[in-house]
């Protein structure tokens, strides 16, 4: 019997679920993937037949994660036989923290540290290097089986980059660090060391879910391989994704030809396609099939179809101007074509694009809330311990975030449990008791979780310097929180740092919102305006499969989109050496009859 | 998979124990006291889920007292696993969590119980200065039971019996050095939380004075149930439907009854003259209750048994309690084969005392033939009987060392050749040798009647209460038994006791010999010289070895025996031996001639016509507490006696003592005995004392091989 009613899935994504083997499932945008993610893990649980036996979903975000947990979980489904994370937290929870001991670097325990961490050791090497400079901007990289991957292109510096890893390394070696690369390093070199471990792996997991796979790096799909190699006839795999929207190759992530993976892991996949667009009209899904990169057939099935969608670009507008052109998109959208601002979203390839402007609009339309990456003032490591009690400190007790808090506590019990710190009789219900009955009035946010922090360990009886585990987290996550805010005020938004705003990051998204173009991923909204689309941003000067990657941006800015999408490629402005920049190449190359507004 | 290795560290009466297990049935032998419900009871604290979740949180009382103080030390329960392996799905998730693995497969797994004080003290501790006594005992003073946690762990590979690993994952007390590690990863990691032990194996534990009649009573113990349970949700509906029809119609039927029909107009009628028909119920029925339900009409079914030859079969209370335990034990065998099919990957049976209930030899028979693949059966015993149906490879056994409980296994890194020799000889002496505090090993009859006679009569102490078991080994194979006294197997005294047969006549030929007297110095010395290369052998066998100590007669037995200045008693036996008055004579100058050429073929010559057993019989009627004690007897028992106290040896004294007329000169040698047995003056001075004031040369000696 199936578990879900007539009508909740479309045929093909029924056909996908219900395959037996393993599948490769190309999703257009919006056609319904993590629903179809979601009624697969259902489906996978309902067939599980022994205690022993885990299913494992990898997300790309704790986001994601949290939003299927919260989907399957409000069906009353059972869901202590499924795991669901990031391939980071995977590679942690089901390798690292079982078999490191296997590996002599991690033999005596590792601790991991966030990007923060490594970005200021990072910088610190890299002051030794001068002709030429470089800088933690340069020291982008990540693994493959054989070795790591520089990020940088340019050729002079990769000798002083490599070198400046190497010693990167050695230093984590001697402290016992692992960043968030050596996870999947150790991990893969764990599983291919130890056969045993893969094969018990292997037959405790009948089933991977990969969502958003053409993000997954190869070390990513290696380690997956090993592991489904071990018992090829036991595991299976259920990749789901979109090639078009592999937009995070310059950090390795791309989308595996089915065969190449069948190959790898030796199990066998068969192939299927979404491509019913529940989301946007027929004119934004012509638009954006212009940019893709792998051939797709994409239908509307959207209630907007025949939306007379205005889709413009405006590439003459000076970057003086730009400001007053966006207040104006945005006033048209909700005037005129009666758009909430919380469906509204403001796009650019660049954070530091996106933080000045977020500030004048701000300014500009204080009617309106805004929800942006700048606006956000702590550290968001979702790994970090902090990080996770001021995910419960932060949001208010309420029926709708109940179950998504409970599982928040557990975490943090958990963490708290394997840190080691003596743990008596208490579960997730006491601990948000004791967590919404302190009550505290601190304008500034950082001295209320601070103060929030002791009252609730004094109250649970633990003292946070006593642990190393909670006293590094804890420096961790106020030294990033306080460097983050002082950036955020130096660019102006004098506020930040107030409890009020600390508390906005948790909640639903009310605003309009300002995000750069990698961040947006999964989204969607009724109008997007997009600026900054200038070549050598979209795409990037570093990149070297530029042209291929720009269109894979463009498509995922124009998909994004339900009703009306605005781009700029605005004049003015100019790189560091003075040239000025011009508008993306791939976007002129089609000829388009754009509308005005 | 089976339980291969049990470490206790520090709980309850183990400071310090390793117990080795088999796959199988294996035994654990010990005297009462000796530990053998603490052992069950550690791995109870792991394994069986029937046991209360509070039991986990230990007590004080639950360290080991020899600890003196036993703030800041931890109790480990570590439990090894063997034949595992990763190919095998349904052992996946238990090796995810437990097992530890070398290369390319998994060797054992491990589950360990730690307690320990929590992170605040262990970092208190582990930041001392190395030698700050003072520091230490601050620390310690301010530890209750509450500053402990209790961690299950996976994976240790660390050798929890071994002091140096332990020092350096706890610390030393001693020298006050702590490490610095506060959270060593030798302990193991935490158990995943994905993984149950519980749900993976099965376990059954069974009490030593269970009440089986209650336990079939009741429906959640009741093992027949569980069978039958497991049944009900397999049967046939088909067959089960005119079942279900029967059933109805015999509920009906008897409802209808007429007797069960008055009897409910009855009581309508009661309640309503009682109360009146306002206050009354509206309808009351009685019905029949039997169930048509599969397994609520399983729950109905009763075993009957006829446990004689008459045809009778009774209810399980009516059975004898050893045939219900018979019962009980082969039904919850029977559930480990139902359960096996429901995918458990390994059934433990641990059965404390069989011997309770049970007749040894249907014991005997259960265990010989149960042979369920996957199930390990560990049984505890202090029947002499049942410990002989089980292999010596599978027996640990408990005893005290050093006032301390600890366990031997007999068979640690002894070859098959050796196991198999061993066993051969344990089937007849095997229970005396497993319980014995200390042992002497002799090679013959002779030994085995006479040395008890004369350390009783001679010494006023018997073997027994010297803790001394005397083994008769009837030849000279020593070694085949004495291997299992060693440091890696049982720690306890052994000596062993021989001829070294060197020859009482000169050897050497002469050309006067004639033919007769040229075979006799042959013979004795082909004897010598394989006394010489028994000697040879016995001691490279021994050396190294700190508990196996050889003592040697010179000769023989017999001979040293006269020699020692025992005479006396020998002649006394002769009209045992010889009839006609002139040889008596004769033999009586020859003993007494003080040539040891004349008197050692004599003494052999009468020994073997009479048959050296019953020679040592009439011998023993003669001793008295005038005979001499051979020495190197007297050094035997004085060396491997473990309860050589004050106590004793002042028993030995005042019985010496009582043979001498009452005069000062005893009277000081009480007065000292008894200053000796309060500790008032050492060993020496007690010597010295005896030694001026009583004559007596046989005591003396002797005393001069007591040593405490």
């Amino acid at each position: 019997m199936r578990p879900w009613k007539e009508g909740d899935l479309n045929p093909s994504q029924e056909r996908a679920v219900l395959n037996a083997g393993s599948s490769f499932v190309i999703a257009c945008p919006g056609s319904g993937k993590t629903r179809t993610l979601t009624y697969k893990i259902i489906d996978a649980l309902a067939k599980i037949d022994s205690h022993r036996k885990f299913i494992i979903a990898i997300t790309y975000t704790n986001r994601a994660a949290d939003e299927i947990c919260d989907r399957i979980e409000a069906l009353g489904i059972d869901t202590s036989q499924l795991w669901i994370g990031t391939i980071h937290s995977f590679c942690l929870e089901w390798i690292l923290k079982p078999y490191a001991i296997y590996i002599d670097e991690l033999k005596y325990g590792y601790r991991v540290i966030n990007s923060h961490d490594s970005e200021k050791i990072l910088t610190e090497i890299c002051g030794n290097f001068k002709s030429p400079n470089i800088s933690y901007w340069d020291c982008g990289y990540h693994f493959n089986k054989t070795g790591y991957v520089l990020h940088t292109n340019h050729g002079h510096k990769v000798a002083p980059v490599k070198e400046a890893l190497e010693s990167y390394f050695s230093l984590l070696r001697d402290r016992n660090q692992i960043d968030f690369e050596l996870i999947l390093y150790y991990a893969y070199h764990i599983l291919n060391k130890n056969t045993a471990t893969t094969r018990i792996l292997a037959s405790m997991i009948p089933l991977f879910l990969v969502d958003e796979y053409q993000d997954t790096k190869e070390i990513q799909y290696e380690i997956l391989a090993l592991i489904m190699k071990a018992r090829p006839h036991d595991v299976n795999a259920f990749f789901v994704g979109d090639p078009n929207q592999a937009i995070y190759q310059s950090l390795g992530g791309f989308a595996m030809e089915p065969r190449a993976f069948a190959s790898l892991s030796c199990v066998k996949f068969d192939q299927f396609e979404l491509e019913l667009n529940y989301r946007s009209s027929s004119k934004i899904i012509d638009y954006f099939s212009r940019f893709s990169v792998t051939k797709s057939k994409i239908t509307s099935a959207s209630e907007h179809r025949d939306y007379p969608s205005v889709i413009s670009f405006n590439t003459d507008i000076s970057k003086d101007l730009l400001e007053e052109e966006i207040v104006r998109a945005i006033q048209v959208n909700i005037e005129k074509h009666s758009i909430d601002p919380s469906e509204i979203c403001i796009l650019a390839p660049w954070w530091v694009q996106l933080a000045s402007m977020t500030r004048r609009l701000v300014a500009r339309l204080p009617q309106y809330p805004f929800d942006g990456p700048g606006t956000i003032p702590f550290a968001r490591d979702p790994d970090n311990f902090w990080y996770k009690v001021s995910k419960i400190v932060l949001t208010e007790p309420s029926p709708k975030l109940y179950i998504r808090r409970v599982r928040w506590a557990n975490d943090v019990i958990n963490d708290l449990e394997c840190a080691g710190i003596l743990f008596k009789d208490i579960d997730a219900k006491r601990f948000l008791r004791i967590s919404n009955s302190i009550e505290l009035s601190e304008s500034n946010g950082l001295t209320f979780l601070e103060k929030y922090f002791d009252r609730l360990f004094c109250i649970l009886g633990l003292r946070i310097s006593e642990s190393e585990f909670l006293s590094e987290h804890y420096q961790s996550f106020f030294d990033s929180s306080r460097e983050r805010i002082e950036r955020l005020k130096r660019e102006g938004l004098d506020f930040i740092d107030d409890t009020d705003n600390f508390k906005n990051v948790f909640k639903p998204r009310s605003g309009i919102t300002v995000s750069s173009i990698h961040g947006i991923k999964g989204a969607e909204f009724d109008a997007v305006i997009a600026y900054a689309l200038l070549e050598d941003m979209v795409p990037h000067f570093s990149d070297s499969n530029g042209q291929e990657n720009a269109n894979r941006m463009l498509y995922v800015i124009g998909s994004r989109a339900r009703k009306n999408l605005f781009l700029f490629s605005e004049t003015g402005r100019v790189n560091g050496f003075g040239k000025e920049y011009i508008p993306t190449r791939q976007l002129e190359r089609h000829s388009y009859q754009y509308d005005t507004y | 998979m089976y339980i291969s290795k049990l470490s206790l560290r520090n709980y309850r009466n183990f400071l310090n124990a390793k117990l080795c297990f088999n796959e199988g049935i294996n035994t654990i032998v010990g005297e009462n006291g000796s530990g053998k419900t603490n052992v069950f009871r550690a791995i109870r604290l792991l394994l069986d889920d029937n046991l209360l979740r509070y039991s986990y949180k230990l007590d004080e009382n639950d360290f080991n007292r020899g600890l003196l103080d036993w703030r800041g030390h931890w109790i480990i329960i570590s439990l090894e696993f063997s034949d595992i392996s990763e190919h095998e799905e349904i052992q996946a998730l238990f090796l995810h969590g437990l097992a530890a693995q070398e290369e390319d497969s998994v060797r054992v797994a491990t589950y360990n119980l730690i307690f320990r004080p929590s992170i605040e003290i262990r970092s208190k501790l582990s930041s001392l200065k190395r030698g700050d006594k003072p520091g230490l005992l601050s620390i310690l003073e301010d530890i209750t039971i509450d500053d402990y946690e209790t961690l299950f762990t996976g994976k240790s590979e660390a050798d929890f019996n071994d002091d140096k690993t332990y020092k350096s994952i706890v610390g030393d007390f001693e020298t006050v050095d702590f490490p610095e590690e506060i959270d060593n990863r030798a302990v193991g990691l935490k158990i995943p939380h994905q993984l149950s032990i519980s749900k993976e194996i099965s376990f059954t534990f069974t009490k030593a004075l269970r009440d089986v009649v209650t336990d079939f009573q009741n429906n959640r113990t009741n093992p027949l149930l569980r069978l039958l349970k497991s049944k009900s949700d397999e049967v046939d509906p088909k067959k089960l439907s005119p079942i279900v029809e029967m059933v109805v119609d015999l509920n009906q039927s008897i409802e209808e009854l007429e007797d069960v029909q008055s009897v409910r107009n009855d009581i309508r009628s009661t309640i309503k003259d009682t109360v009146g028909e306002t206050y009354s119920p509206k309808s009351i029925s009685i019905r029949s209750g039997l169930s048509s339900e599969a397994d609520e009409l399983f729950q109905s079914l009763k075993l009957f048994i006829g446990e004689s030859g008459d045809d009778y079969e009774g209810a399980i209370h009516e059975l004898s309690l050893g045939g219900a335990n018979l019962i009980y034990l082969t039904l919850k065998l029977l559930e480990f084969k139902y359960i096996k099919a429901r995918n458990s990957i390994a059934n433990f049976l641990l059965i404390e005392e069989p011997e309770a209930h049970i007749h040894t030899h249907i014991q005997k028979t259960l265990f010989e033939k149960i042979d369920y693949g996957d199930t390990q059966i560990i049984y505890s015993t202090h029947s002499t009987h049942i410990s002989e149906v089980s292999n010596i490879s599978s027996v640990n056994v408990l005893g005290r060392e050093k006032n301390v409980c600890t366990a031997f296994s007999p068979s640690n890194g002894l070859a098959p050749i050796e196991i198999r020799n061993l066993q051969r000889y344990l089937d007849a002496v095997r229970s005396t040798l497993l319980f014995a505090k200390s042992v002497l090993l002799v090679e013959g009859d002779a030994e085995e009647i006479l040395i008890p006679v004369l350390v009783k009569t001679i010494i006023g102490v018997s073997l027994d209460e010297l803790g001394i078991s005397l083994i008769n080994i009837r030849s000279t194979g020593f070694e085949n038994v004495a291997r299992i006294f060693h440091s890696e197997r049982v720690r306890k005294k052994c000596t062993i006791i021989t001829d070294l047969d060197s020859s009482p006549i000169d050897t050497n030929p002469s050309i006067e010999d004639g033919d007769a007297l040229s075979k006799k110095k042959a013979r004795f010395l082909r004897s010598q010289e394989k006394g010489q290369e028994r000697r040879q052998r016995l001691e490279d066998f021994a050396k190294g070895n700190p508990w196996v100590d050889i003592e040697l007669a010179k000769h023989t037995f017999e001979i040293d025996f006269i020699i020692s200045g025992n005479a006396y008693e020998v002649i006394e036996t002769l009209p045992d031996i010889y009839t006609d008055k002139a040889t008596i004579e004769r033999v009586k100058d020859e003993l007494n001639s003080g040539d040891i050429s004349i008197i050692g073929p004599r003494v052999l010559t009468m020994a073997n016509n009479k048959g050296k057993g019953w020679f040592a019989i009439s011998l023993s009627e003669h001793v008295t507490q005038d005979t001499y004690l051979p020495n190197y007897i007297a050094s035997a028992i004085f060396n491997t006696s473990p309860e050589l106290s004050r106590a004793v040896i002042t028993d030995i004294c005042s019985y010496r003592t009582s043979f001498f007329e009452v005069n000062s000169s005893t009277d000081e040698c009480r007065r000292v005995i008894d200053l000796f047995l309060n500790e008032k003056v050492d060993l020496d001075y007690l010597k010295k004392t005896i030694s001026e004031e009583l004559e007596d040369d046989h005591f003396n000696e002797i005393l001069s091989f007591i040593n405490i």
